[in-house]
């Protein structure tokens, strides 16, 4: 088999086993699209910023602090706390594509997305007939399809949407659905929890947003305190 | 700055830093593993994070810069956690916060 097709046949596997799992984030899409378009911008910033940007979670909130009216720089540091655990993906995906490739280690960053992360490393990795880095980025491929095509048909859609509706209801909504099953242990379910007091007393009382990010810190310190706490049962050093 | 140049500062520092974030532990792979205490204060980042981005939008409503207690959103709010947690399923939590948004606000407007 040429090394050609065995590329393009690693790309359409990842894409293919990537698709299940493709289908979730179109609601999350529809909202983005949505959200930039009742900020007061058009279908370029819709666009340029899935393109350019490609994480999620961090656009929809970016877009709603954005049209808060909080700060740039507090709009960009919490957007970016959101994608820190994009920095945990690369790690741990690192032993995977950085062995088999060259230069082009130097873009792979960009197609990491929690799905591709996933499928990779839950599937990809396992099949001995498909090249992993194609597979990878074949997977990201069909999402950032999918991705940008929900992102404009929110941004047309949601133009239309009378705002008596309380569309704008949906983007906590969208992240209580990725918080769910974000809470993978005891410590992450009290780091909610500590964030959630925190940010309900906070939020009104601090000026412009900041009480977010105060709150994520906490949560986040409360967290690291009691995983430690947990680890700490371990025989002492 | 107008408004389109400010979000278009927003969106390019926004893909510059995370750009970054995913291609750093890439490009530094083989130089030695990541910081420990780096990984143990980016553990509960997801959890943190989005928590603090559900509960502002699920108690208050903003209404001329304050900030108002909002029961039909608080309670949509916890029929769609309730719906999550059972379902693991983004529509299906969707549907339900919204459906139980609009019941609640159409209730109050008809005893108000």
């Amino acid at each position: 088999m040429s090394r050609t097709s065995r590329t393009a046949r690693s790309m359409l596997a990842g894409a293919k086993e990537v698709s299940p799992i493709m289908v979730g984030i179109i609601p999350f899409g529809l909202v983005a699209g949505a959200a930039v378009i009742s900020a007061g911008f058009g279908l370029a910033e819709v666009i340029g910023m899935s393109l350019l940007v490609n994480a999620g979670a961090s656009q929809i909130a970016a877009t709603a602090l954005f049209a808060e009216g909080a700060p740039l720089l507090l709009v960009v540091g919490t957007a970016l706390v959101i994608n820190a655990r994009l920095f945990i993906y690369s790690t741990s995906i690192a032993p995977l594509l950085v062995p088999r490739v060259g230069w082009s280690r130097l873009l792979l960053g960009h197609p990491l997305v929690d799905q591709s992360y996933a499928i990779t490393m839950t599937r990809g990795r396992y099949r001995d007939d498909v090249d992993i880095v194609p597979y990878y980025v074949g997977s990201w491929l069909l999402l950032a399809v999918t991705w940008q095509v929900s992102n404009v048909i929110g941004a047309l859609g949601g133009a239309l949407v009378p705002s008596s509706w309380s569309l704008d209801f949906a983007v906590p909504l969208v992240f209580l659905a990725m918080l769910v099953p974000a809470l993978k242990c005891r410590a992450d379910v009290e780091a909610a929890v500590a964030t959630a007091v925190a940010a309900a007393i906070l939020v009104p009382l601090m000026p412009m947003q900041t009480g977010l990010i105060v709150a994520i810190v906490i949560g986040i310190s409360w967290g690291a305190a009691r995983y430690r706490e947990r680890t700490s049962e371990e025989p002492a050093r | 700055m107008n408004d389109t140049v400010a979000f278009w500062v927003v969106v390019i520092s926004l893909a510059a830093g995370t750009f970054l974030l995913r291609s750093i532990p890439l490009w530094l792979h083989g130089h030695g593993p990541a910081p420990r205490w780096l990984k143990r204060l980016l553990r509960h980042v997801p959890a943190a994070a989005l928590t603090a981005l559900v509960i502002p939008g699920s108690l208050y409503v903003k209404a001329n810069g304050s900030y108002d207690f909002a029961p039909a959103r608080t309670a949509a709010a916890v029929a769609a956690l309730l719906v999550a947690v059972r379902t693991r399923n983004v529509l299906a939590t969707l549907a339900t916060g919204m459906a139980v948004l609009w019941t609640v606000q159409a209730l109050i407007t008809v005893m108000g």
